[in-house]
C-alpha cells in the first residue's frame, strides 16, 4: 500500500534547524514542510526589505538548512516546501540558485509561488468598494491606508500541489498558510481533488499538528516535561499517510516524545472553535477526533471532517501603530517587590512631572506577576520570602518623543532610589509598535502564479 | 468536599490569535472530564482571570479528545504585536489557567 511521510521541519523563523537535517539523514520520509512564518514575521520582513532590498525572506531556510543537508535531501529525492520567500520571494529563489549552483547540483528544480502580497491592489480593492472590516475591533481602514507595511493574503495549497507534480524539488511561498504547505503534498500523492473536503481536512490537520515543528514532538509540554527524552535532541513529528491512514510519529534515533498527551496539545493550539477551523483550503472540523496510541512513538489520528472553503481569504496586513520603551530594574531580598514597587511609582511620578503623555502604560514585577498578572499569588508569604525582583515598565505613544522620556529617568534610580537597584536588560530603547489589521479579501482578487526553474 | 488547583487534574496550552487567547484544556484521567466540565465554565473563568480578558470566553466541549478549548476575546493586552505585557502571546495563559481552585467530591480523586 502506498505510504507518504512528511516532516515538520520548522517552527518558525529562527527555529534549530538541527530536527530538520537529522530527518533528512535518518527519517524515511519524501517531503519535509518548513514553515517559518508567523501573524507578525512579514511586517518584520517587509521593515527590513525597505532598509535593504536584498532582505526580506527567511534567510535561515537556506544557510542552515539547505547548506548542511538540501543535496543530501535531493539525492535522496525529499522534496520541501517553504514559506521562506515572505516579502522577497525572488530574493530566496535567488539564494536557492545560488546554493544549488554551489552544491553542483545540475537538474535541481525550483519551483515558487507568487501573488498572495496584494499591497499594490488595495487602491483598486477600495474602489471597487471592498472596506477590509477589521474582525476584532472598530476602525477605519483609510485610517492606517499610509502606515501599511505588507498586505498578504493566506493563500492555499494548489500552487504548491501544481509545481510538486511539475517535479519541483524544492518549493518557496510567500503567505501560504502554514498547514497548506504539508496539505500540498498529500493531496498530489493521493490525488484529492479540491472538493474532497474529508481528505483535504486530514492534509490540513497533519499541517497542523507539524508545523510548529517540535511542539508536536514534546516540546513545550505540560503534561509531563519532565520525562521528554533527551530533550536536547528534540526531533520534529512526522506524519504518515496510506489511503485510510493517519499517523504521527518521529525519526528515529532522536529525542522527543509522541503520545496521545503530546499531541493533542498541539492539535487544538491556536484553535478557536474546533467544528469550523477554516483554512484557506478547508473548513475543518475536529470536533469529534479522535487521538490512539497505536505504537512506540506514534498515534492514529481519526474522525477529522471537512467542510467547503470560504469565500474570501484571510488577509495579513501589518501596519505601523506607534511606539514603546520597556524599562527594568532589579531588586534583591529583603523587602523586594516592596522597594521595586516604590522605585516604579517614583518614576511614574516623575514622568507625571514631565508631563509624559502615554497611551498605554503596563507596570509589572518580574519573578512575580508579569506572566500571570492578575491571576498570579501575591499573598503575604510569597512577597515576604522573593528573593529577587524586577520592576518592569512598559510605555506605548504613538508620538516617539514621548517614549523617549522615561529613559534618562532610569538609571539615576540605581543612586536616589530605593535600596539595592540594578540596572537590568541594559539601557531601555524606544522600539517600533506595530499593529495588525484582521480583514478578509475575494478570492477572486488574489492572483495566484507558479514558476518553475532548473539549475 | 476538598478545593483543589484545576493544575491537579488537567493539562493543555495556549496560543494566540491576534488579541485573541486559546487555552485547551485536557483531563490527565478519563475520569477527570466530568471534573473540568462542571468546574470550568466560562463565567468562573471571567471570575477567576478579571481585568486580563476583556473580552468574551467561550467553551467548546471535545469530549472524543477528554478536553476542551477555551478561547478568551481581547485577552492579550492588544495581542502579539501592540502588547506591553512581558507575555505578549500569551504563552503562560495556559498555566495562568491550571491556577484556578476547583471543587472536587470525596471519591471523585
Amino acid at each position: 500500500m502506498k505510504k507518504i511521510a512528511i516532516g515538520g521541519g520548522q517552527g518558525f523563523w529562527g527555529d534549530s534547524p538541527d530536527a530538520a537535517i537529522h530527518m533528512i539523514r535518518k527519517g524515511d520520509i519524501q517531503y519535509m514542510g518548513c514553515d517559518y512564518l508567523a501573524e507578525l514575521t512579514l511586517s518584520i520582513m517587509a521593515k527590513q526589505q525597505l532598509k535593504d532590498p536584498a532582505k526580506g525572506y527567511a534567510p535561515d531556510f537556506v544557510t542552515r538548512i539547505l547548506q548542511e543537508a538540501g543535496k543530501e535531501a535531493w539525492q535522496k529525492k525529499i522534496k520541501i516546501c517553504t514559506n521562506a520567500g515572505g516579502m522577497n520571494i525572488q530574493g530566496c529563489v535567488d539564494a536557492i540558485k545560488k546554493f544549488a549552483a554551489g552544491q553542483d547540483m545540475k537538474g535541481y528544480k525550483i519551483g515558487y509561488v507568487t501573488g498572495d502580497d496584494i499591497k499594490e491592489k488595495i487602491p483598486q480593492l477600495l474602489k471597487d468598494g471592498w472596506t477590509f472590516p477589521n474582525f476584532d475591533y472598530d476602525g477605519d481602514f483609510a485610517q492606517i491606508l499610509d502606515k501599511i507595511y505588507n498586505c498578504n493574503a493566506y493563500i492555499g495549497h494548489e500552487g504548491v500541489e501544481e509545481l510538486i507534480g511539475r517535479g519541483a524539488d524544492v518549493v518557496v511561498t510567500g503567505r501560504a498558510a502554514d498547514s497548506a504547505l504539508f496539505l500540498a503534498p498529500l493531496a498530489y500523492e493521493f490525488g484529492w481533488a479540491d472538493d474532497d473536503w474529508d481528505n483535504l481536512a486530514k492534509g490540513i490537520m497533519a499541517g497542523h499538528l507539524l508545523e510548529c515543528g517540535g511542539q508536536g514532538a514534546g516540546g513545550n509540554y505540560m503534561y509531563d516535561w519532565r520525562n521528554v527524552p533527551r530533550m536536547d535532541e528534540l526531533g520534529f513529528p512526522i506524519a504518515e499517510f496510506t489511503e485510510d491512514t493517519f499517523e504521527i510519529t518521529k525519526a528515529p534515533d532522536c529525542g522527543g516524545i509522541i503520545c496521545e498527551q503530546s499531541c493533542k496539545e498541539q492539535f487544538l493550539y491556536e484553535v478557536l472553535d474546533p467544528a469550523n477551523y477554516v483554512t484557506p483550503d478547508v473548513n475543518v472540523d475536529i470536533s469529534r477526533a479522535t487521538i490512539t496510541q497505536v505504537g512506540d512513538n506514534r498515534v492514529r489520528i481519526e474522525n477529522i471532517h471537512g467542510k467547503k472553503k470560504p469565500d474570501t481569504l484571510k488577509l495579513c496586513v501589518g501596519y505601523h501603530k506607534g511606539w514603546k520603551t520597556v524599562s527594568m530594574l532589579s531588586f534583591a531580598w529583603p523587602d523586594a517587590y516592596e522597594k521595586a514597587k516604590y522605585c516604579a511609582d517614583i518614576i511614574m511620578k516623575k514622568m507625571k512631572r514631565r508631563g509624559m503623555h502615554a497611551d498605554d502604560v503596563h507596570i509589572s514585577f518580574i519573578g512575580l506577576n508579569s506572566l500571570h498578572l492578575g491571576v498570579a499569588d501575591m499573598s503575604e508569604e510569597v512577597l515576604k520570602n522573593l528573593n529577587e525582583c524586577v520592576m518592569r515598565i512598559a510605555v506605548f505613544s504613538e508620538d516617539k518623543s514621548e517614549c523617549m522620556k522615561i529613559i534618562p529617568e532610569i538609571s539615576p534610580m540605581q543612586l536616589n532610589g530605593p535600596p539595592g537597584a540594578s540596572f537590568f536588560g541594559g539601557r531601555a530603547h524606544v522600539q517600533e509598535v506595530m499593529a495588525l489589521w484582521p480583514t478578509s479579501i475575494p478570492r477572486d482578487a488574489v492572483d495566484v502564479r507558479t514558476h518553475l526553474i532548473e539549475i | 468536599m476538598s478545593e483543589i488547583y484545576l493544575n491537579d487534574i488537567a493539562h493543555g496550552r495556549s496560543g494566540d490569535k491576534g488579541d485573541t487567547s486559546n487555552i485547551c484544556v485536557f483531563a490527565r484521567k478519563p475520569e477527570y472530564y466530568k471534573i473540568i466540565e462542571r468546574e470550568v465554565t466560562p463565567e468562573k473563568l471571567h471570575e477567576f482571570f478579571g481585568d486580563m480578558v476583556k473580552g468574551e470566553i467561550t467553551r467548546y466541549d471535545l469530549p472524543s479528545l477528554g478536553g476542551f478549548n477555551f478561547v478568551m476575546k481581547h485577552a492579550l493586552g492588544g495581542g502579539a504585536t501592540m502588547s506591553l505585557r512581558l507575555d505578549s502571546l500569551g504563552k503562560s495563559m495556559g498555566s495562568a489557567i491550571m491556577r484556578l481552585k476547583i471543587h472536587v467530591d470525596e471519591g471523585e480523586l
